[in-house]
């Protein structure tokens, strides 16, 4: 009996011991829904894990056994990442994986400025220590890819940039007394899909079994107009924390035969919440209520804060949790979807030219405010388009107006192995539309250069803007995908055969003449 | 030993020593030279003629059955018609009631400012971003367009449009080759297909719907908008909207109230065709999937339909074979292949679709053929969806070298090796002639002069042809008596040229250099331009060949005028027809297809040379 309370006391004080040791976690989760304008609904999934008092890893300690390290025992925190993080000493990380083309002029600022196609992913690292950044960068983007299913090996050098101010540090730098330095790499063919889900919602201390995760349905998720999801890790003194987003733009219009806008978390996502997560401090749905129109949202909101309102799952639900907006009327498209757009600037960024050689890179920036904007631009372009700098021309109404181009840094491309990378600062008067110009030739590949799908074209990076506005973040124009040179691979033997046939009638005659010795031949009369 | 060891080198070694008699290597090799020269030369005459021969005949044989085979999908990405589709009476009642609106604006003779407010209208109605652009050429042709255009894009849903397919419909019909009827069914169709099609999630590629204004212009401007090529007399609103690269286009073209029968036309711009896999596919899915027949042009099938056999068959062919079938298989497919012929050596494409091959664009129109019945919008919506289905499925841009080929028939063509010989055994045999013609000039003198014969003849000749483009370009000669003052122009200067002092010294005879170097350069000329635009270079073939082959100089002096007069009014005839004439100044300046330039500095010069030969 004696044994067994003092075996009890030791195990109780043991826990208590490791709790000491273990850093002080916390869960929030959040899902705000806002309906769209064009009639789509915009849903945006947050996922908070804040790890109390931790620091990002001193590079300078990597060359030291990893048991020097500080002790990984997380209970909500994903350890998988948190090893990643800590084998690479890596600052701040974001890497999102989306689908489809973010509208910005009809569907307006993102929840997560993050909405650039296909994969994006940059990191902010302390450089010291025995391990160079850029070692670090390409062991960060295996172990990655390992965690998501995704390829994000293929972010490798020809991918790779380091632009100095579109991709400030979301967090804050800790003073290590190193400098830090930013890799970015993006990839716009890159698909989001189930296998990049599953291994996302691994990370989450409910799974998708409870709290609003479980409303993650692939099903629906993947069919949505515009999907992604975003892996955010940064610090500030308060400590790390990991922010899991996924977002999505589904279209209520699309099945149904009448023209309503209405929606649920049912019809959305073809679940409602069975059970609340234990572990979230926090368990929040905000719903934007609409600013015209009939409508009725069920059921009551439990607060409302001016034109949100708030419902907070609490630890224990007594029924499957739905929300839900019915309009009564059919939903009327604005008369002129174009000439009012949500956003400061729309962007258009397109590719032309019809040759295989030459092309011209058009950026058109519009903006829709009456007052002056100045706009960072990022084009982190491969070296399969290479600019001509000096063919660089600005127009309003087609007149030059070289003035409004600014502080201009580029890196040149090297072929074959690095990108290169334009920053600029353009200047767009109110009300203006302004047409950015420049010539880029085309690469001639390698013929083992080219990927087994090679008459689709290339895929180019989208571009990067920031508008010099306290509200908005960046913005991504489109990419673009470049036709480049390619030969018929379908018929390898024809070409084989035409271009040996050409060399040996070239080489043979010209050998013969080299090699050949010319003399006097008299031919006898009458011959 | 030594000897055993050498034994399978004589082995190998004897038989060659019959080909080698005794004596000095050299001097036999240069005899045994000659001899083969000699013999070749003997029979040149006999090579011309037979290759002459082949050439022509080959050229017949074309539309026989003998030469083409089956159509078959080469690229498996396509999936032709394996999916349901989901175009239904809904739809079709869209349609109509779009359709209805267009007649009351035709009817209320609506301007073009009001239809496009419309057609912007029902697009913004759908919730897809439309915009217009306002186009206007400045030609010096009579033919001057201007009009505005209507597009709307639909960027599909997890794309990241990057690539993109284009659904169209000209206001103009294509019906006698866009002379003004209406193309009302075939935009109340876009607009239809838009509505439906924006439904569905499973598109890859953004959809853009144009609806373009006139015939041919109307496209154009839009399309060389949206690929930022410039072009000095065509104004262009810059275009507001846009998206990824385009590979496939369907043009629709429904003029009638009903239909019996889809036609295709595809022949495009200065002889491009789209990638045959495409036609297959919408022919397949066309004839099995919907049970449309598919007919190419606007052919009925006699084989099918026995009342117009005697608009196919000519009236001189005896009764007893004109219910021959292989007959009118063979006239049948002559007629396609005319058509074709037509449509490819004018460079002018048959129709709107012709427009998008020059920017790597595959795309070709449907023609709904008019007719009482049986089929309408609901046939021809679900067709359209599945062909879309089907160009949705593609990876890659359609490849393999599926550009080259002739259609004698919906489900029958003929590869590039069945009918690239034709014209090439012509040229050949020019080439042969010509070569033939130079042996021969150094029959009695040696010294051929071949830059005299190139500075006094050939360059003049195709500096008139220069100056007759020039002349017609810059708008100086638009009326018959102005032609005909040009013509005069051009009918002195050669015997001027011809009256200049011959040198003294003992040359070979001009005329015979003359016509040696033009038969070479012609045959040259048609070989290369054989891949570029078959048709044409077929025709050049068939009309140059003999012609130039057989041209020579006379003793006596009036017949030589005859021959030059002869020679010249084949060279330049074509200038006389002053509404086709307008036709290709417009396609040039308007639309870069580079007949009339072709026409002025190549085929009318070697024919003047051809005259010059008989005046020399």
């Amino acid at each position: 009996m004696y044994l067994i309370s003092t075996l009890v006391l030791l195990l109780c004080s043991s826990t208590i011991a490791l709790e000491n040791l273990v850093l002080e976690e916390e869960y929030t989760e959040y899902l705000s829904i806002r309906s769209l304008r064009d009639g789509k609904v915009a849903s945006s999934f947050s996922f908070k894990t804040l790890l109390r008092d931790a620091s990002p890893r001193d590079p300078r300690q990597l060359s030291f056994d990893d048991n020097q390290d500080a002790s990984q025992h997380y209970t909500l925190f994903p350890l998988t990442l948190g090893q990643i993080l800590r084998q690479y000493a890596i600052t701040e990380l974001h890497l999102t994986l989306n689908a489809g083309k973010w509208n910005y002029d009809s569907w307006g600022v993102p929840d997560e400025p993050g909405v650039g196609p296909g994969a994006e992913l940059w990191a902010w690292m302390a450089d010291g220590g025995t391990m160079s950044v850029d070692h670090r960068w390409q062991g960060l983007r295996n172990a990655l890819a390992g965690l998501f299913c995704a390829s994000l090996g293929s972010l490798d050098e020809q991918r790779t940039t380091s632009p100095q101010y579109a991709f400030p540090p979301e967090g804050t730098i800790p003073d290590l007394g190193l400098p830090h330095q930013i890799r970015h790499a993006s990839h716009a063919s890159e698909h989001v899909c189930t296998e990049n889900l599953t291994p996302f919602l691994k990370l989450l201390p409910c799974k998708s079994s409870s709290g609003l995760a479980s409303l993650l349905n692939p099903h629906r998720l993947f069919d949505a107009d515009w999907h992604g999801m975003g892996i955010h890790v940064l610090w500030n003194p308060d400590g790390i924390e990991v922010h899991l987003n996924f977002q999505l733009v589904s279209d209520p219009l699309r099945p149904s035969t009448v023209q309503k806008q209405d929606w649920s978390l049912e019809s959305l996502f073809d679940r409602t919440i069975q059970k609340s997560c234990p572990v979230a401090v926090t368990s929040q749905i905000s719903v934007s209520l609409p600013s015209s129109g009939m409508y009725r949202i069920t059921p009551e909101p439990h607060t409302l804060q001016g034109d949100n309102a708030h419902y907070e799952l609490g630890s224990s639900l007594a029924e499957p949790f739905n929300v839900g907006i019915e309009w009564a009327g059919e939903l009327e498209y604005p008369s002129a979807l174009r000439d009012s757009s949500l956003m400061p600037i729309s962007i258009h960024r397109t590719l032309q030219g019809p040759t295989q050689d030459k092309g011209r890179l058009l950026v058109t920036l519009r903006n829709n405010g009456p007052n002056e904007l100045k706009v960072l631009y990022l084009e982190t372009m491969p070296w399969l388009l290479q600019f001509y700098l000096h063919t660089t021309t600005m127009h309003i109404d087609g007149i030059p107006r070289n003035d409004l181009i600014s502080n201009v840094s580029y890196i040149l491309p090297v072929p074959h192995y690095q990108p290169a990378t334009f920053e600029s600062v353009l200047t767009i008067p109110g009300n203006a539309t302004v047409r950015y110009s420049v010539d880029v030739t085309k690469a001639f590949l390698r013929y083992t250069e080219h990927p087994p799908d090679a008459q689709r074209g290339w895929d180019l990076p989208p571009a990067v803007f920031v508008p010099s506005t306290d509200s908005l973040r960046r913005m991504y124009a489109p990419a673009l995908l470049v036709d480049l040179a390619t030969p018929d691979f379908s018929m390898p033997y024809n070409v084989i055969i035409f271009t040996c046939s050409v060399v040996a009638f070239i080489f043979g005659s010209t050998f013969n003449l080299l090699t050949r010795k010319f003399v006097v031949v008299h031919l006898p009369e009458g011959n | 030993m030594n000897r055993l060891a050498q034994l399978p080198l004589r082995i190998i070694q004897f038989p060659l020593r019959i080909f080698r008699p005794a004596g000095d290597v050299n001097l036999i090799r240069i005899k045994r030279r000659r001899a083969i020269m000699a013999a070749i030369g003997r029979r040149a005459s006999l090579l011309t003629v037979s290759l002459f021969l082949i050439g022509y005949l080959w050229l017949l044989a074309i539309p026989s059955s003998q030469l083409g085979r089956g159509t078959y999908i080469d690229e498996n990405a396509l999936q032709p018609g394996q999916v349901n589709t989901y175009w239904n009476w809904d739809d079709v009642r869209n349609a109509d009631r779009y359709l209805e609106r267009l007649e009351q604006l035709r009817d209320s003779n609506a301007t073009s400012e009001q239809r496009v407010s419309f057609l912007l209208d029902e697009f913004r109605k759908m919730g897809l971003p439309a915009a217009s652009q306002k186009y206007k050429f400045t030609t010096l042709s009579k033919k001057n367009a201007q009009g505005k255009n209507v597009y709307a894009m639909f960027s599909s849903p997890r794309a990241s449009g990057v690539e993109a397919m284009v659904v169209s419909a000209s206001w103009i019909s294509r019906v006698d080759e866009g002379s003004g009827q209406l193309n009302l069914r075939g935009v109340a169709m876009v607009l239809a297909l838009a509505k439906f099609l924006k439904q569905y999630s499973l598109w890859a590629k953004d959809l853009i719907f144009v609806l373009s204004d006139g015939h041919l212009d109307g496209m154009h401007a839009w399309l060389n908008a949206y690929h930022g090529s410039t072009q000095t007399n065509l104004i262009t609103e810059p275009l507001m909207l846009s998206s990824g690269v385009i590979w496939t286009a369907l043009c629709i073209d429904y003029p009638g109230h009903s239909f019996s029968h889809l036609g295709m036309f595809h022949e495009g711009l200065n002889g491009r065709l789209p990638n045959q896999d495409l036609l297959n596919s919408f022919q397949r899915i066309a004839q099995y999937r919907a049970g449309v027949p598919v007919i190419i042009y606007d052919h009925l099938d006699p084989r099918d339909y026995p009342e117009l056999r005697n608009d196919i068959l000519p009236q001189w062919i005896p009764g007893f074979l004109r219910d021959d079938h292989d007959l009118i298989t063979y006239a049948y497919q002559a007629r396609n292949v005319y058509r074709h012929f037509r449509y490819q050596a004018s460079g002018r494409g048959s129709g709107v679709h012709g427009l998008f091959h020059q920017f790597r664009i595959d795309a070709f129109t449907i023609f709904a053929l008019p007719a009482a019945g049986p089929h309408g919008f609901h046939a021809l919506g679900g067709i359209v969806e599945s062909t879309l289905r089907t160009t949705n499925n593609l990876l890659e841009r359609l490849h393999a070298s599926f550009f080259f080929y002739i259609m004698t028939g919906p489900e029958r063509f003929l590869k590039i090796g069945s009918y690239l010989p034709s014209g090439i055994a012509i040229s050949v045999a020019m080439m042969f002639a010509g070569l033939k013609a130079w042996v021969e000039a150094a029959k009695t003198h040696r010294t051929r002069p071949v830059l005299a014969v190139i500075l006094k003849y050939m360059l003049p000749t195709h500096a008139l042809g220069g100056i007759v483009y020039l002349a017609i370009t810059s708008g100086l000669v638009d009326s018959v008596p102005k032609m005909v003052a040009l013509c005069l122009i051009i009918f002195v200067s050669p015997l001027i040229l011809v009256s200049a002092p011959k040198p003294a010294e003992r040359i070979a005879p001009l005329a015979a250099v003359l016509k040696a170097l033009s038969l070479c350069f012609t045959s040259t000329v048609i070989s290369i331009i054989a891949v570029l635009n078959f048709s044409l270079s077929a025709t050049l073939a068939a009309i140059l060949g003999l012609p130039l082959s057989l041209s020579s100089p006379s003793t006596s002096l009036p017949l030589r005028f005859v021959k030059y007069a002869l020679y010249f009014g084949f060279g330049v005839g074509w200038l006389f027809n002053m509404e086709n004439l307008q036709q290709l100044l417009w396609d040039w300046q308007a639309l870069n297809i580079w007949l009339l330039p072709f026409l002025c500095l190549v085929y009318t010069p070697v024919v003047l040379q051809a005259s010059i030969v008989c005046l020399l």
